[in-house]
């Protein structure tokens, strides 16, 4: 049972699975200035800058699969911008050899940022009309808000989900020898 | 990073695959799509209800913290508006009956022939770009995808999933939501006063009544007491009457100017020369409030929704603003006839054909949802 629980699979489902459920009930309850907070959408970006870009984006797309498979869009365009948000916080994070905590949570923000306003510009661009307005903005900007202060304690959680070692974490990351 | 064996860019380009696919078959309403969802919703649910229950004292404490001198202000709003409203309720009320009866009649459907099922809001939209709520009764009790949601303000939105013990509703707001609509135009005149009459069958005595004075909305049926549409009924029977003291009825969210009166129409029961004989109804065709049709579209959360492809009716003339917004009904629209869904507050005109843009006010809050109705109607076509 333990040898299964130290799975990353299973941590990574486990814990998506219960920040799905408070994403679904907790969050969507208390909105923030009249926004939603997007916590998957922080676990995704978090996983970027505890894992690096590659494992940013399997881990953002796993994510986003799961909150797709509860909304009523069409499934794959979350999955889709959570995998871009992991990516890019695992690219911007390992332009930085330092990594102290308020960087991280700035990488977080920033992500989630830029995945709020992609995902009405994908959505658009899919079909779905009616999603890109004005308000994106605000959204963006209270959701990157908000996961950068949720950063500190979801980057060490996709940390542990992942089974990332203390050895690997402070390795520098593999983009530098690209 | 020698974890994974694949290289990145191959693993992006699978994963960039794999979501082209996923959308494509969503889009294409693949079966295996939704059945994954289902299958997916079935088990999270477990979960979704624990979660709940641990954060709910959470939340409530949250709430009571940050929103309690709101709710205190809002309440007492609140009650003087129930005061005020209920003078007009009571008249609205014999008006109201009237209008059943007369639909009755003739044989025309009307709300209260359709059955609901009375459903509770139990969680908001994970998102904030879909406007969607989630109701604590599913497809063991009726509801099927597409059925109209209402409250006791009026239209909601529309069902678009089913599971067993809970569906999810579209709000009107969505902007992937659509309905067809009637645009009443209402003529008013100064108010006067407010004059109601319960009516009996049991003799021959005539009475009339004049003169209804506001707008309103009752719970179980949706009734528009028209202000200068002044009904003249003539009734066989005794009557009752009831006058209602004009003070107490709130005027003050109609919007009167412009507003030209009209003359009366005649709605005439003629009394019954037996207890056995036929009733007969005329009525002034020309008197009664034009209609004019479109479609009503949401856009978002942060924008009124809109009534647009309103067909030109000469009879009609101009959308003026504070015109009610009705659903049309017909044999493939998901709403029946008469759900009350707002008001026009804006009339944004457009060169050419493509005609006005109407720009609607919910009468329904859809912030502070609770109870609401599910109608288990289905259109014609797919009963």
């Amino acid at each position: 049972m333990i040898e299964l629980v130290n799975r990353p699979a299973v941590r990574l489902v486990l814990v998506g699975l219960l920040a799905l459920a408070l994403q679904t009930t907790f969050f969507a309850d208390l909105t923030v200035f009249g926004v939603v907070a997007q916590v998957m959408l922080c676990l995704a970006a978090a996983s970027g800058v505890s894992g690096g870009s590659e494992r940013g984006a399997l881990t953002g797309f796993a994510l986003g699969l799961m909150f797709d498979l509860v909304l009523s869009s069409p499934l794959g365009l979350t999955a889709l911008v959570y995998g871009l948000a992991g990516f890019l916080a695992g690219y911007i994070e390992s332009l930085s050899v330092e990594r102290p905590w308020w960087l991280s949570a700035a990488v977080v923000g920033a992500a989630s940022a830029s995945a709020t306003i992609a995902h009405p510009v994908l959505a658009n661009w899919i079909g779905l009309e009616g999603w890109l307005t004005v308000r994106v903005l605000r959204i963006a900007l209270v959701v990157s808000l908000v996961n950068a202060i949720l950063a500190p304690l979801a980057v060490p959680l996709m940390r542990w989900a992942l089974a990332i070692r203390r050895m690997e974490r402070l390795s520098p990351p593999p983009e530098i020898f690209l | 990073m020698p974890r994974y064996s694949v290289s990145r860019r191959r693993a992006m380009l699978i994963l960039a695959l794999t979501t082209v696919l996923l959308v494509t078959l969503d889009l294409q309403g693949n079966g295996a799509v939704s059945g994954v969802r289902r299958v997916f919703s079935t088990a999270f649910r477990p979960v979704q209800e624990a979660v709940r229950v641990v954060t709910r004292p959470v939340e409530n404490a949250w709430r009571g913290i940050t929103e309690y001198d709101d709710l205190r202000a809002e309440n007492q709003v609140l009650q003087d508006r129930v005061d005020q409203q209920e003078g007009a309720f009571i008249a609205a009320l014999a008006t109201t009956r009237d209008a059943q009866e007369l639909l009755a009649l003739n044989g025309v459907d009307n709300l209260t022939d359709i059955s609901s099922v009375t459903a509770q809001v139990i969680g908001e939209g994970p998102t904030n770009f879909s406007q969607t709520v989630e109701i604590n009764q599913g497809s063991n009790d009726g509801i099927r995808v597409g059925m109209p949601v209402v409250n006791a303000a009026g239209l909601i939105g529309k069902v678009t999933e089913v599971f067993a013990n809970r569906s999810i509703v579209m709000l009107v707001t969505d902007a992937s939501y659509s309905v067809p609509v009637q645009i009443v135009n209402v003529t008013e005149i100064e108010p006067t006063s407010t004059t109601t009459s319960t009516t009996s069958t049991s003799t021959t005595t005539s009475t009339t009544s004049t003169t209804s004075t506001t707008s309103t909305t009752v719970a179980d049926a949706v009734a528009t007491v028209s202000p200068g549409v002044a009904p003249v009924t003539t009734v066989g029977g005794a009557a009752s009457m009831t006058t209602i003291d004009p003070a107490s009825v709130d005027l003050s969210s109609l919007d009167l100017s412009g507003l030209v009166p009209t003359p009366p129409s005649v709605v005439t029961i003629a009394p019954p020369s037996r207890p056995e004989s036929i009733t007969t109804t005329t009525i002034d065709i020309d008197d009664l409030p034009a209609v004019e049709t479109g479609a009503l579209r949401g856009r978002g959360v942060d924008r009124a929704p809109v009534v647009e492809f309103i067909e030109q009716s000469s009879r009609f003339g101009e959308v003026r603003v504070g015109a009610i917004v009705v659903t049309a009904g017909g044999s493939q629209s998901l709403a029946p006839r008469g759900i009350v869904v707002g008001r026009v507050v804006k009339v944004v005109e457009r060169l050419g054909t493509a005609g006005a843009i109407l720009e609607v006010r919910l009468t329904a809050r859809l912030d502070t949802l609770n109870f609401v109705r599910v109608l288990l109607y289905q259109p014609t076509v797919s009963r």
